[in-house]
């Protein structure tokens, strides 16, 4: 029962919508400050190269993970000087971010000695629970089966929740993204609130990159997250900026992800460029929906001050 | 004792800071990959030697240079008549496949005796319009229901792609050669082909120019370039004046999807000569978008920046014969993009050193960024 297509299915969707969830919920962090990075998919890369190369060199996969966190930390404070001190445009910031980020993993990934090319994965990737939990009927392979950082991504989803909601930094971050200059009067750093958010957005991104490298795709390849950072930027937009609902896009996405997967596996032929689309198309026509949606509450969602730089003086 | 820098918005920006500071900036980007080259253990100075001697020495290095700049401008213009109006347009990538795909098609359904300038005005045109419709795709969305056209763009882009392959990897379509053991794109009859003028070099770096001085005539000396930079600068003032956003929206849009197409017929009838995704997939598009934050939105600047940068493009290929890795030029060109971004601060502000005694008295408060110098 535990070979069943549907099965099969669920748990890998859980195991390929983790990238796209620590990157999506970083993300959701960083812009309830009011700040905006594009620039997830570079992060991811540089996470991804810098997190493959940790996992050969330690064959850990949590030291992996925080590593290539780190790697997107690196990329994410570059876009805080430039977005939060120099007030720089947030978009072209960000892009800036994609194409430093794809640039300077391809050149770490192939100028190593030797390449991370041409590396295996040195990381083993073990589940979490013993087989007696995973081998029972259903829920073993779907609830137990995976390793320790699908479950470190439900517990960032609650953590967030928590924090932002109930906790009096939490306010204070949410009151930097939706009205700084009155934060500033009640005497919160709008500066530092940023660059805070903005790293922990960095080092979701990067994490979520060496999850890719390390537990799924086991090689580095220049440009290898295709596109996932993007979708992890959508996301964001139809969450509603909500940590709850982006754990259920991503899993959505993450299902898409292995959508040509559990095709295969049910015996249906549909060409692999189509599958590769069906992500984008998804993303694509939600952010319309989002968009057009006549429910204002869902579309005010945004936080009021996203993208705005702010500056004291002029108020 | 700490010192403190001083920041003041200027007032003027004059032509020496419009033009300089990016320039410092290029400057100072080529210093950080001089710094990462040598600590990757190479010769930054050799590097830089090799690079130059190979992109810009002689005719022969400049016609491949100028060969690769030619859909660079293309794609630069493309972000920048959207980046006028404070649109971001993304899409260049997929956009230019659609044109590829749209030109590729005329080319091989007409009659290979079509003369030449018939063959080659009827695949810019479909080319275009198939550029454009992609384009509107996000234009659309974005013009009715303020749909992000980052994202829309972005998408559309991956499914481009994916169309693309799709075409010559993943079926027999009309596209395909059936012959070629490896697949690849049918290629195109001699009518469909861009003359060369020198080697690489073809006529479509003339198409290239051209478009950039009709679009800086467009932008700088019509009512209608005006009027998209007045959305640009202010959306709401430009409604009260009357303008129409939404269907200036969906122009700008639809003529950068255009320009980001025609990037793709050259490249399909100059370079390629058949659709051929893998050499089509050379970051052209996003590379647009450097090129154009680099020339700061301004046509004519496009063409020396995409220069440049080709410049370094098709030095890299070189670069392995002295043992540094290609990928240094992408590193270069994010820099690049990263500097220039960067020195968009110092056009609009002046920093200045304030010593602590005097700060107190002077001009009225400004921004301060704490420096231990």
């Amino acid at each position: 029962m535990n070979d069943s297509v549907v099965i099969l299915s669920i748990a890998s969707a859980i195991v390929a919508s983790t990238p796209i969830l620590f990157a999506a919920l970083g993300e959701i962090i960083t812009n309830r400050s009011g700040v905006m990075n594009l620039g997830i998919e570079g992060m991811m890369l540089m996470g991804a190269v810098i997190g493959f190369w940790a996992g050969n060199t330690t064959g850990s996969l949590i030291v992996a993970i925080i590593i290539g966190g780190l790697g997107g930390v690196a990329l994410a404070l570059i876009h805080a000087v430039l977005a939060v001190t120099l007030r720089v445009d947030q978009t072209v910031s960000g892009l800036s971010l994609v194409i430093v980020g794809s640039g300077f993993s391809s050149f770490i990934g192939t100028s190593g000695e030797p390449s991370l090319l041409s590396a295996r994965n040195g990381v083993d990737v073990t589940p979490l629970f013993p087989s007696a939990l995973r081998d029972l009927p259903a829920i073993g392979p779907i609830l137990f089966g995976h390793d320790l950082v699908v479950y470190l991504g439900v517990i960032a989803v609650i953590t967030a929740t928590y924090v932002l909601n109930r906790t009096a930094v939490g306010l204070a971050l949410r009151a930097v993204g939706e009205d700084p200059a009155s934060a500033d009067a009640a005497g919160i750093s709008v500066t530092k609130m940023r660059y805070i958010a903005t790293a922990i957005g960095g080092f979701g991104a990067g994490a979520g990159g060496a999850y890719l490298t390390v537990a799924i795709v086991g090689t580095w390849q220049n440009g290898l997250t295709a596109g996932i950072g993007w979708i992890a930027v959508a996301l964001v937009i139809l969450a509603g900026w909500r940590p709850w609902l982006a754990l259920i896009g991503a899993l959505a996405f993450g299902g898409l992800n292995g959508l040509g997967f559990t095709l295969q596996l049910a015996q249906v032929n549909v060409p692999s460029d189509f599958l590769k689309m069906m992500p984008f198309i998804a993303a694509y026509l939600v952010v319309i929906a989002v968009s057009a949606s006549p429910n204002r509450a869902r579309r005010l969602a945004a936080p009021a001050a996203l993208a705005q730089p702010y500056s004291r003086e002029a108020r | 004792m700490r010192n403190r820098l001083r920041v003041m918005p200027r007032g003027v920006t004059g032509p020496e800071v419009r033009f300089g500071v990016p320039l410092g900036a290029l400057a100072f980007a080529l210093l950080l990959g001089a710094i990462i080259l040598a600590f990757a253990g190479n010769d930054p100075i050799e590097a830089y030697r090799t690079m130059f001697d190979s992109s810009l020495n002689g005719w022969k290095a400049q016609s491949r240079t100028l060969a690769l700049a030619t859909p660079l401008i293309l794609t630069g213009l493309a972000a920048a008549v959207a980046f006028q109006m404070r649109v971001y347009n993304i899409g260049g990538e997929g956009q230019l496949y659609l044109g590829a795909i749209g030109a590729s098609w005329v080319g091989l359904a007409l009659p290979a005796s079509t003369p030449t300038p018939l063959m080659l005005s009827a695949m810019l045109i479909v080319g275009a319009l198939a550029g454009a419709c992609w384009a509107l795709l996000a234009a659309i969305p974005k013009a009715y229901f303020n749909a992000d056209e980052i994202i829309t763009t972005l998408m559309l882009n991956f499914i481009a792609l994916s169309l693309m392959n799709w075409l010559i990897f993943g079926s027999r379509s009309f596209w395909r050669d059936p012959r070629r053991p490896v697949p690849g794109g049918k290629r195109l009859p001699e009518s469909a082909i861009m003359p060369s003028i020198s080697g690489r070099l073809h006529i479509g770096i003339i198409i290239a120019i051209v478009a950039a001085i009709f679009l800086w005539w467009l932008l700088r000396k019509t009512s209608w370039g005006f009027q998209i930079r007045t959305i640009g600068d202010s959306p709401r003032a430009a409604r009260y004046a009357g303008m129409s956003v939404r269907r200036k929206t969906m122009a700008v849009l639809a003529l950068s999807g255009a320009l980001a197409a025609i990037a793709g017929v050259s490249e399909v009838s100059g370079v390629t000569k058949g659709l051929e995704p893998i050499a089509l997939t050379s970051n052209i598009g996003f590379t647009g978008i450097i090129v154009a934050v680099v020339a700061r939105s301004n046509p004519l600047g496009v063409v020396p920046v995409s220069i440049f940068l080709a410049a370094i493009a098709t030095s890299g290929s070189r670069l392995q014969s002295i043992g540094i890795d290609v990928e240094v030029v992408f590193l270069l060109q994010g820099l690049i993009f990263l500097t220039v971004t960067a020195g968009e601060f110092f056009v609009t502000n002046t920093v200045s050193l304030a010593h602590p005694d005097t700060s107190a008295t002077g001009s009225p408060p400004t921004s301060e960024i704490k420096a231990a110098i």
